[in-house]
């Protein structure tokens, strides 16, 4: 038995102990995800532009995380809304920031990685890193506006202006622990051969690698930040009675 | 409640132009980090005008069609003794942008001097990064106020921490280097735990499950590891590291799934500190919150573990390897990653439940 397929094994079996049904549901979310990340690389490499097999492919990846991770369908509809808004924006972000960062691509520390390999390969690098950040923040979204639609739908029509502004403190909060040892977790093998060979800190500052890893945390920070106002609004706007309707913002 | 809602929409529309405020800092934080040249040693220059010089279209052994152009540089130098001096450089790039990329009017670029020549050796990327980094902060300042201030410190006394473990030189020997970064995530846990839930009980109930949950995690990964004797997983494609890909490995997990383990356990806890219930209801009352993040939090680390394997997948299948061989080679590790990570967090479910039940139970006593 190979490595991975024993260790998918072992989580299929804690998360079904833990998490019963659910945790199945769960498992197989994760699953679905594990293809269709891998169908997003083959459809890129096979010539169809990243940038549309992003947006294809992240659309799936958001039904299936806040569909098969929820068991109520009034959270998971105003979650999915919110999110499809919420990349869309995240979208346009990630355009300027990858644009304008130029970091598509290998950097110098990444020579050994190359060794071998033809780099003229037709496909462009830059619409491949607008897919990773694309791609790299709807994790955090999905979680996002699972947890604040929960939130707000619980709280129901009680909801005070500083009961909703503790739910947002506290998702963002809880979100950007989460993503920033996630990141920090990759940097640390980058920091240490930074250490090693005494980079200084106009060096780091200016370098591909570091300068792409650090702004794709941010697109997921940008990301969250977004997900928490947009959801609350679109779960407020689902609980307006239909006949004030037309008072549109 | 109508009328509540009223409220909250016309403010909303009253106030909408306040979400201009991280655009405008961009475009500020942008603009201004375009005059700090002098503040380097490196000489840098400001590209002026681009002409292309030569276009050529290289086909490799495997068909794959791209563009090769040349372009000739007009630039002036912005800093060094020499501020002023007009410069013509030349810069190589490929469509597809691997290892280059184009230049355009109004970049900036570092240098290097041999003589009187000057060669370009990387773009200046500090101005996008200070502005993006500066947009962010506002954004966030936006939608929690004040607790914005809170939250920066814990992650810069995380930061200050790992730096000073950086410097450290034991990187040479192994089992040390494992060992000290199994005392920094201690760090890091107990630093978060106390920004987070402040200095109660309550804190060593989640600082504790957060470090078992993860011990428990990455031991039974590599026990697993150890079991089907590393089976097509390919320690060695670990990036950055020159010795010990391993041990380097399972310092990323321990400190990647951290944070996500230490929120999931934190949410479980308090709530659980509020009820005023018997020991069992508490722990099945944490379960089912555990239960309802565990799946979303493990999208969250899979995604990011993933997707960061997208250009060199791409470069793999370009260069006429197989799916399953792309996908155990590139992606292997991102899956054990995500796997192992995963362990951690559906493990801090009954754990923190658990210890959480027992010690709100022995703190009602004491009272």
């Amino acid at each position: 038995m190979s490595t991975i397929t024993g260790l998918a094994l072992a989580l299929l079996i804690l998360m079904v102990l833990v998490g019963g049904k659910q945790g199945l549901s769960n498992f197989l979310a994760l699953g679905v995800n594990t293809l269709l990340m891998i169908s997003a690389v083959v459809l890129m490499a096979g010539g169809f532009s990243p940038v549309i097999v992003a947006v294809v492919i992240g659309l799936l990846v958001l039904a299936t995380t806040i569909f098969l991770s929820t068991t109520r369908l009034d959270v998971a509809g105003p979650a999915f809304v919110a999110s499809l808004l919420v990349m869309t924006g995240v979208l346009a972000v990630v355009m300027v920031g990858v644009h304008f960062s130029a970091t598509a691509g290998f950097g110098p520390e990444d020579s050994e990685t190359l060794e071998g390999f033809s780099v003229y390969i037709g496909v462009s690098f830059e619409q491949i890193l607008i897919a990773t950040g694309l791609l790299g923040t709807l994790g955090a979204i999905a979680e996002a506006a699972s947890a604040v639609a929960a939130g707000v739908i619980e709280l129901g029509g009680e909801a005070t202006e500083a009961g909703l502004h503790e739910i947002q403190t506290t998702i963002i909060g809880t979100a950007l622990n989460t993503l920033f040892f996630g990141f920090f977790g990759g940097f640390s093998a980058l920091f240490i051969w930074f250490t090693q060979l005494k980079y200084s800190f106009a060096t780091i500052v200016n370098n591909q690698i570091f300068v792409g890893e650090l702004i794709q945390v941010l697109f997921s920070v940008i990301a969250v930040a977004l997900t928490v106002p947009v959801t609350l609004w679109v779960v407020r706007r689902r609980q307006q009675p239909p006949a004030h309707q037309h008072l549109k913002p | 409640m109508i009328s509540s809602n009223k409220i909250m929409l016309g403010k909303f529309s009253r106030r909408w132009w306040r979400w201009g405020w991280p655009i405008l800092t961009f475009i500020v934080v942008f603009a201004g980090l375009q005059f700090d040249a002098r503040w380097y040693r490196q000489p840098i220059a400001r590209v002026q005008t681009v002409q292309t010089t030569r276009v050529s279209h290289p086909v490799d052994n495997f068909e794959n069609r791209d563009r090769i152009v040349t372009q000739k540089v007009h630039a002036v130098l912005l800093n060094t003794q020499h501020r002023g001096r007009q410069l013509t450089l030349h810069n190589t790039y490929s469509a597809s942008g691997a290892e280059d990329a184009p230049l355009a009017k109004g970049q900036q670029v570092f240098l290097a001097r041999s003589g009187r020549h000057y060669t370009i050796t990387n773009i200046k990327r500090d101005a996008i990064l200070g502005a993006l980094i500066s947009a962010t902060l506002v954004l966030l300042g936006l939608i929690v106020g004040r607790h914005l201030w809170l939250t920066l410190a814990s992650i810069t006394a995380n930061a200050l921490l790992f730096i000073l473990a950086l410097h450290v030189e034991i990187a040479s020997h192994q089992v040390l280097a494992f060992l000290l970064f199994s005392a920094v995530a201690v760090g890091f846990t107990v630093i978060t735990t106390l920004f987070v839930v402040g200095a109660k009980p309550l804190a060593a109930v989640v600082a504790g499950a957060t470090m078992l949950a993860t011990a428990l995690g990455v031991s039974l990964g590599y026990g697993i590891f150890v079991w089907t004797n590393y089976q097509d997983l390919h320690l060695e494609t670990v990036k950055y590291v020159t010795q010990a890909p391993q041990l380097l490995f399972f310092v990323q997990i321990i400190i990647g799934s951290l944070g996500a383990v230490l929120d999931e356990s934190s949410d479980i806890a308090v709530a659980i500190f509020q009820l005023n219930s018997g020991a069992k209801a508490r722990f099945q009352a944490g379960m089912a919150i555990g239960r309802n993040v565990m799946g979303p939090l493990i999208a969250v680390l899979f995604m990011i573990f993933i997707a960061e394997t997208f250009a060199e997948g791409v470069l793999w299948l370009r260069n006429g390897n197989a799916i399953s061989q792309t996908v155990v080679w590139v992606m292997g590790l991102g899956f054990a990653q995500s796997l192992i990570s995963a362990f951690g967090i559906v493990l801090t479910v009954p754990l923190t439940s658990g210890l959480a039940a027992l010690a709100a139970r022995w703190q009602g006593r004491q009272r």
